[in-house]
């Protein structure tokens, strides 16, 4: 067995170098996530959101403040290589369309797509023409709906209607489900919440329930805080105390 | 997993690394000096570049893993190969080893002041967080690497840092690739596709 080499004229353009690294061809910008990047040829510029010069693209692609810490902008010539902890790595091409995907996962897209938050806590939505790049752990699964999914299990969809959640009647019933349900406590199975995806489009699945970052609902639900007023800052300050209560018992 | 068919030769292989072995072998653990004299050890020590390495001797067939991670196989022809110590899986024992100094290079990213350099002729397993991708370097064609994707590298390459720190990254605004290694030269370095965690530069 031995090592593929590349050099800058044997890298694949646009392409995968293997399951787990993708070769962009960068002539120009892309927006990547912060710590992708494994190793590049020719003069590249990484520069955080927040740079000066680059208010103008921000402004017209990115439209997720709760996201842009962790993103940057690749500018330049040269071939940029991009991974993502060992996972598989895809590229999928957008033609003026929309394509909903998990936030961790996504690795990288071209400025010719607009980057929006999904109503879904931890998704975000690209619309447009483009190329974007996204991790799953382990290969990826198209389906389509009418579906139910595993949460964890889901990496995104195209062209349908947001989900629902759907929850197992029978778990919910009895003195125990109505504790579960009113105090979220007791013994979970995982697989009692589903999220149900119906008319037409397309859902993509991982072969795996790791999801590539839990810190990413967390960020959600705080964005989400700010609609509060005072009173449901107080109330929600009770639950989580509640919650707390019950965790170290 | 890699698979080394012995006929009497030596090879040298991280300790606890064998996961199975058909025909006769034999485990000898390298004292504390690791086949590189006492001054070798002391230097290593200094370095913190700790390796643990066991001679295996005999005739059939053994079977090397760690941690179900990927194996390349580079050989070796008179030329040196520089390699983090906790990436070495095993080698020929006709190969030299040795502590390199390299600076400041590896202080970010928590692998130490030194790396391992393994010389002379003959098969180096490496092991890497999934296939390894060797990327050449020739002259006026230098190349950047992520500290934390870098696996090995060989040839006569000069390494320096590249930084594109500036007020932004105080404020943690940064764009998270400030800190690169710069290869230029001839030679070939090796990557994975994964980023270790851990040490002082993540920003």
């Amino acid at each position: 067995m031995s090592t593929p080499t590349f050099n800058p004229a044997t890298l694949p353009s646009n392409d995968n170098v293997n399951p787990y690294a993708f070769c962009v061809d960068l002539n120009g910008q892309w927006f990547t996530q912060k710590g992708k990047m494994i190793a590049y040829y020719g003069q590249i510029r990484f520069e955080a959101l927040s740079a000066g010069p680059l208010d103008a693209l921000v402004a017209a692609h990115f439209h997720s403040p709760l996201y842009a810490h962790d993103w940057i902008v690749a500018q330049g010539q040269g071939k940029l290589l991009l991974a993502d902890r060992g996972f598989d790595v895809n590229s999928y091409d957008l033609d003026d369309g929309n394509l909903t995907v998990r936030a961790g996962n996504l690795l990288a897209f071209e400025p010719g797509l607009e980057l929006k938050q999904s109503i879904i806590p931890g998704f975000l939505t690209l619309i447009g023409t483009g190329r974007f790049i996204a991790a799953s752990n382990g290969p990826v699964h198209f389906v389509e709906p009418p579906i139910r999914v595993d949460p964890q299990a889901l990496l995104g969809w195209a062209d349908c209607p947001s989900p629902c959640h759907h929850y197992d009647h029978s778990y919910m019933r009895g003195a125990l489900g109505v504790a579960r349900s009113v105090f979220g406590i007791g013994g979970t199975s995982g697989e009692e919440h589903q999220f149900d995806f119906t008319g037409q489009g397309t859902v993509l699945m991982q072969s795996s329930e790791t999801v590539a970052d839990t810190n990413t609902m967390l960020r959600d639900l705080e964005g989400q805080i700010g609609m509060l007023g005072v009173g449901g800052l107080q109330r929600l300050q009770g639950v989580i105390q509640q919650r707390l209560a019950a965790e170290r018992q | 997993m890699l698979a080394v068919d012995l006929m009497g030769e030596t090879i040298r292989a991280l300790n606890g690394s064998m996961v199975a072995y058909d025909g006769q072998m034999n485990f000898k653990r390298q004292g504390m000096t690791g086949g590189e004299g006492l001054r070798g050890a002391l230097r290593r020590r200094v370095a913190g570049e700790s390796m643990t390495l066991m001679e295996i001797t005999g005739q059939g067939t053994v079977y090397l893993a760690s941690e179900a991670t990927e194996v390349t196989l580079i050989p070796l022809q008179g030329d040196t190969l520089f390699v983090e110590s906790e990436s070495l899986l095993a080698f020929d024992g006709q190969l030299r080893t040795g502590v390199q100094f390299t600076g400041l290079r590896g202080m970010g990213t928590g692998q130490g002041l030194a790396t391992t350099k393994v010389e002379g002729h003959g098969m180096v397993a490496i092991l890497s967080d999934g296939p390894a991708i060797g990327l050449e370097v020739t002259p006026g064609v230098p190349l950047c690497v992520d500290p934390h994707a870098y696996v090995a590298h060989r040839g006569q390459l000069q390494q320096d840092f590249v930084t594109d720190v500036n007020w932004r990254t105080v404020l943690g605004q940064g764009s998270g690739e400030s800190v690169q290694f710069r290869y230029q030269g001839h030679g070939l370095v090796y990557v994975q596709p994964a980023e270790r965690g851990g040490g002082i530069m993540e920003i």
